[in-house]
């Protein structure tokens, strides 16, 4: 696309403009540190789709000698139609003059065309002293958008605004680091509004970066899936020799493979989490968060990861009547109908009941052993016996997805991923509730489950998804 | 035809398998460039195509992991065939050869061959429905030969692949069955006859047989036999007078048998073969369309890549944020400089008294205003014993390029001995504040490197200064 809009993000030094760029160019790999003149050359970040260029941000480096530059522009203009020109033969001057190269290099993007970007720090008072760079800005002629970023806690947006509005065609107000998705999407169409010929563009892009987001989401949900999966029908197995199995007791290696267990256990969850985090294109993130270890008060079956992940006995009453019921849809099913529900009821009853006893109890996966088979034994522990264990790590997950899903690539702080202090769940419809308990149930008894009932629990699971978007919401 | 479709199924499962280990991202840029290859190339994205472009892009060669070639698992299949279909015709040829033994001295009974041939159908019956209703009694079987694994794609095509063996062995066991019936009719004078306890006539014993062979009545009326055949050829084991019948007559049931053989023993094991042969196509298709790579490929096919420009990384780029530089106390200074706005009003009373001479430069200041500023403060600095000037900047503004102008020019026209002290100040000093404003100042008369040139803070003042001066309240 030859007309894509380029957008030269510009401004004083160490006021944020990198952390605009990170965060709309969802790039957690952009250098942002409260260092002055950390950001030396421009540097352009096109969004592309299908390869073609939608438009481009370009981070350029702060100004340095705005009174200098502003000085050499008024003495070589002699009317207001020559400003622009002015400007291009300051760059065609100074282009290999070190002092210059910062402003050559946030220049130069501005007369081959580029919007302008200007970003300011609210969190710090105006000065007038950043006129004059304003002033450069306005001589390039570029239609121009000046961007109220927040570094710090304080707030002095209402006077940058007003002050701005003298400069600026538009003046928005934008947290690199807190802004929701759905801000970056306006900012993003705000940028478009700046000439007619690039709303359409702008317009597309945005389209692109939800269905993306969407489309995210989704593919979330399947890792979750995989993971529960393979976190909740997972076997540690040990093939012993008979010297071997005599040798070790059967408590002594239920504790070794109990911890081989634990230890693959973490690890999937780590996978989850990593594949999560590239999933959104956040590359560098520390985590800090509850481990699974079962002896720690973050113990899974510890009342206080009960509390936090875990469902009530009602919750698992209903919806194990829920799943029940499905179960028995099926001799409904093959009676034509003709047990009048029975089978539903039936099933249903089972479940709900197996449920309810079953959710006081917190069973630890058992030990296994084989029988002697070619002078070799075998020995596996796991499956885990709880369903209230993927109810754990499903919560965990999904804490952890929402926490991803929300930062911004500005961010820089530590994930701290704190467990929830009430049942989300309860948001959940009781469909999507019924088939996670029934698939959790499936993997408990080590049955298969067919594509689509894993199909069905993915939409499940997007479901939880936004319910805990929803419950969050109702907790803000 | 079903094999392609198996194969079609199977590679694409062993692809999928392979892509898990890829980034989504990867996947999708991956798959969304060859649907844009064949959009080019007017060619619809088929799952062959995909498979063959893979393979063509790629390295074709076999997995190192546990994931099976198509050409592995679909050899096991035809090794199973194979072994049902010999088993057929072996049991064929001695179940024919068993049935037609004659040793002379009794007939071959028509109706134990009826029977027979009733049982088989029968069986081809329950192979069907069995293959329709998903029932596997033999995967114990399967899973000796390993072709009944958890993950396995073929999982729900396998009672269809079961009754296509069952189906050709039955085949099989029907051909030989006719080729051996042959053979003794050729090599053999075989007699047959008819018997049974019942009290049938021979009348409604032809009426049955006429319904029996109705099939081919038409096709070949020799093959239906004759009311005085059926009449003459009945016979009775308790019986020793046999000799009444012409000996002929004996022999010329065989085209019945055969047909009784072809119609109901090969015919029904045909059409199930048939049968599997068409259930496994459709659920090859099935089973294709609902595995959950297909959705995720169809998406990542159909929508189009959206590449935020992240690929840049400068992660590794950040600047040392380490300094050597200390705060040092402030000298005893008759002359003030605000630098860029800094300090007026704001500085407290105790930093703004007792000074010969208060500048301002920077900011506002046009850069003939820092000059004369520079000025006057060399002809008040040249009449000093100890010359030394207090600089106070925004310590939230980034120290800039001018700034390091301003410094330069000022020690060209200052005397050399002339210690610059910069006070970066902040009206509401908070303790999160000061470390985060104060190292950019640092870091920056480091980069001055000269002894003369430090950064001090108002509660830091030298012992002189302190005789001098009152200590200002609220900096202890």
């Amino acid at each position: 696309m030859a007309d894509a809009p380029v957008f030269a993000v510009v401004g004083h030094p160490n006021k944020g403009k990198s952390s605009v760029v990170a965060t709309l160019s969802q790039n957690d790999a952009i250098a942002i540190a409260l260092e002055p003149g950390t950001t030396r050359k421009r540097q352009s970040y096109p969004l592309s789709v299908d390869g073609q260029v939608m438009y481009t941000l370009v981070d350029t480096p702060g100004f340095q000698r705005p009174r200098r530059v502003l000085e050499w522009l008024e003495a070589h203009s002699v009317a207001v139609s020559d400003r622009a020109e002015t400007v291009k033969a300051f760059i065609n001057q100074f282009r290999d003059d070190p002092r210059f190269a910062d402003e050559c290099e946030l220049l130069a993007p501005l007369t081959e065309g580029a919007g302008v970007i200007y970003v300011v720090d609210g969190s710090t008072p105006y000065s007038p002293q950043h006129e004059a760079e304003m002033t450069i800005l306005r001589w390039t002629g570029r239609p121009s958008l000046a961007l109220i970023n927040s570094i710090g806690t304080d707030d002095h947006s209402d006077t940058w605004e007003r002050a701005l509005g003298q400069f600026f065609q538009v003046v928005r107000r934008f947290n690199a680091v807190r802004a929701p998705f759905e801000q970056h999407l306006s900012l993003l169409k705000t940028f478009g509004q700046l000439e007619p010929a690039w709303e359409r563009p702008l317009d597309n892009a945005t389209r692109f970066l939800s269905e993306q987001r969407y489309q995210r989401r989704r593919e979330a949900a399947s890792l979750i899936a995989a993971t529960l999966e393979g976190m909740m029908s997972f076997r540690e197995k040990r093939t012993l020799t008979v010297q071997q199995a005599t040798d070790l007791s059967d408590q002594a290696l239920a504790d070794q493979l109990r911890d081989q267990w634990y230890k693959n256990q973490r690890k999937k969850e780590e996978h989850l989490r990593i594949a999560i985090e590239r999933l959104y294109q956040h590359n560098r993130i520390q985590r800090q968060e509850a481990e699974l270890v079962w002896h720690s008060e973050h113990d899974l079956f510890s009342e206080r990861s009960r509390a936090a992940w875990g469902v009530g006995r009602r919750y698992l009453t209903t919806a194990g009547f829920g799943a029940g019921a499905l179960s028995g849809l099926g001799i409904d099913a093959a009676t034509l109908g003709h047990s009048l529900g029975a089978g539903a009821l039936i099933g249903g009853i089972v479940g709900a009941a197996g449920s309810y006893f079953y959710g006081d109890r917190l069973s630890l996966p058992v030990l296994n052993t084989g029988i002697l088979k070619d002078g070799l034994k075998t020995a596996s522990f796991g499956p885990v016996q709880d369903s209230q264990f993927g109810y754990v790590v499903l919560g965990r997950a999904v804490n952890h997805w929402w926490h991803i899903s929300l930062r911004n690539h500005a961010g820089r702080e530590l994930l701290d991923l704190a467990p929830a202090n009430d049942h989300w769940l309860e948001f959940l419809d009781r469909q999507s509730q019924k088939i996670i308990h029934q698939v959790f149930e499936r993997y408990r008894k080590k049955r298969s489950v067919d594509d689509k009932t894993r199909q069905n629990f993915i939409s499940a699971i997007t479901a939880a998804m936004n319910a805990f978007d929803q419950w969050r919401l109702n907790q803000a | 035809m079903a094999d392609s479709r198996l194969r079609r199924l199977l590679a694409f499962d062993r692809q999928f398998r392979r892509d898990q280990a890829q980034s989504p991202v990867f996947l999708h840029r991956r798959d969304r460039r060859f649907a844009l290859d064949c959009q080019d190339g007017h060619e619809s994205p088929t799952v062959d195509r995909w498979l063959s472009h893979l393979q063509r892009i790629g390295q074709p060669g076999r997995d190192a992991g546990t994931v099976q070639t198509e050409d592995e698992l679909l050899g096991r299949w035809r090794g199973l065939l194979s072994g049902f279909a010999l088993a057929g015709v072996i049991i064929g040829v001695i179940a024919m050869a068993g049935l037609l033994f004659f040793e002379g001295g009794q007939r071959i009974n028509l109706t134990l061959l009826l029977a027979f041939a009733a049982l088989q159908s029968l069986l081809a019956i329950v192979t069907m429905v069995q293959s329709a209703a998903n029932w596997q009694p033999w995967h114990p079987v399967l899973k000796r030969f390993g072709l009944s694994r958890r993950e396995s794609p073929l999982k729900p095509l396998m009672p269809a692949m079961m009754a296509r063996i069952a189906h050709t062995a039955g085949v099989c066991f029907g051909l030989a069955g006719i080729a051996t019936l042959l053979v003794l009719v050729a090599i053999q004078d075989l007699a047959f006859g008819w018997s049974t306890t019942l009290s049938a006539s021979a009348e409604s014993y032809h009426r049955l047989l006429g319904a029996i062979a109705w099939p081919w009545q038409t096709l070949w009326p020799a093959a239906v036999p004759e009311l005085a055949l059926v009449e003459s050829t009945r016979f009775f084991r308790a019986s020793v007078d046999s000799g009444t019948t012409n000996p002929q007559l004996w022999g010329q049931w065989w085209p019945f048998v055969v047909m009784v053989w072809l119609f109901y023993v090969v015919m029904p094991r045909l059409a199930g073969l048939i049968l599997a042969q068409i259930q496994i196509q459709i659920r090859a298709r099935k089973a294709l369309a609902r595995h959950p790579g297909m959705v995720a490929l169809d998406y990542r096919l159909e929508t189009p890549t959206v590449d935020t420009g992240n690929q840049h990384n400068e992660a590794e780029d950040s600047p040392d944020e380490q300094t050597a530089a200390q705060l040092r106390a402030l000298p005893d200074s008759q002359i003030l400089i605000y630098w860029a706005g800094a300090g007026n009003p704001e500085l407290p009373d105790s930093l703004t008294t007792g000074h010969l001479l208060t500048e301002t430069a920077g900011g506002q200041n046009s850069l003939t205003e820092d000059e004369q500023a520079i000025q006057r403060c060399a002809d008040l600095l040249g009449k000093q014993n100890r010359p030394a000037v207090i600089l106070v900047t925004r310590a939230w503004e980034p120290p800039i390029a001018e700034l390091e102008d301003f410094i330069e020019l000022a020690r060209h026209h200052w005397p050399r001995k002339t210690q610059i002290a910069l006070l970066p100040y902040v009206s509401d000093i908070t303790e999160v504040k000061i470390p985060r404003h104060l190292g950019q100042w640092l870091r920056f008369v480091e980069r001055l490197d000269d002894k003369r040139i430090w950064v001090s803070q108002p509660n830091l003042r030298s012992p002189e200064s302190a005789a001098h001066k009152e200590q200002p309240e609220g900096f202890s």
